[in-house]
């Protein structure tokens, strides 16, 4: 699943580590999700897209395999 | 909240234990050394864990390093597949074990591993089971 976390955040200025933090979860994690090496939980996924004020799908872009 | 009373209860708890190994193995009523070794791991984890869990209570970046680290549901979910490789992997090296025991005529090794193949796999179905009633 592609996702455009890198990309928002970019935009609204936000450190990786920074945006881990508000998050609760670790950098790493973040890193992991922008890559798209890691697919987040509907609960992570739900409050990235509401801290960005987003629909999840605006963030997450689902694609059929 | 990771570090809890609970948690720090269970500490103080294998601390206490393992300083009854020792004294008990010290003054002979448990001959065997291995107690004392037992004890003395006891009583290093029980220690370090206590330790931590007052480091927690009184630092704050500490605690929220912790909290992220534990909390943190790609860790979870880390730690999660590390089991079930490591589950795989044990089984298949046992069931390799047994095959290679068998060959070699190490009879007795080739039962145990059999039998330890068929105890992990009956704890699998038994929690397979558990879980899927539950999720």
């Amino acid at each position: 699943m592609k996702n455009r976390i890198e990309e928002i955040r970019n935009e609204k200025g936000i450190k990786q580590e920074d945006f881990a933090k508000l998050m609760g979860v670790s950098r790493q994690t973040i890193s992991s999700l922008e890559n798209g090496r890691y697919n987040p939980s509907i609960l992570l996924a739900h409050k990235i897209a509401a801290y960005f004020g987003m629909a999840i799908e605006e963030v997450f872009i689902f694609e059929e395999e | 909240m990771y570090y809890n009373n609970k948690r720090l209860a269970l500490s103080i708890f294998w601390m206490v234990l393992g300083i009854v190994l020792i004294i008990l193995t010290v003054t002979d009523v448990l001959d065997q050394s291995i107690y004392a070794g037992m004890g003395g791991a006891l009583t290093t984890v029980g220690f370090l864990q206590m330790m931590r869990n007052l480091r927690y209570r009184k630092d704050e970046d500490y605690r929220e390093k912790i909290d992220t680290e534990f909390g943190d549901e790609r860790n979870s979910f880390l730690r999660m597949k590390s089991w079930a490789w490591t589950g795989y992997i044990v089984v298949l090296a046992e069931g390799i074990g047994v095959v290679i025991a068998m060959i070699t005529g190490q009879e007795l090794i080739s039962r145990v591993l059999s039998w330890s193949v068929c105890l992990i796999v009956g704890i699998y179905w038994v929690t397979y089971m558990v879980l899927s009633r539950k999720y």
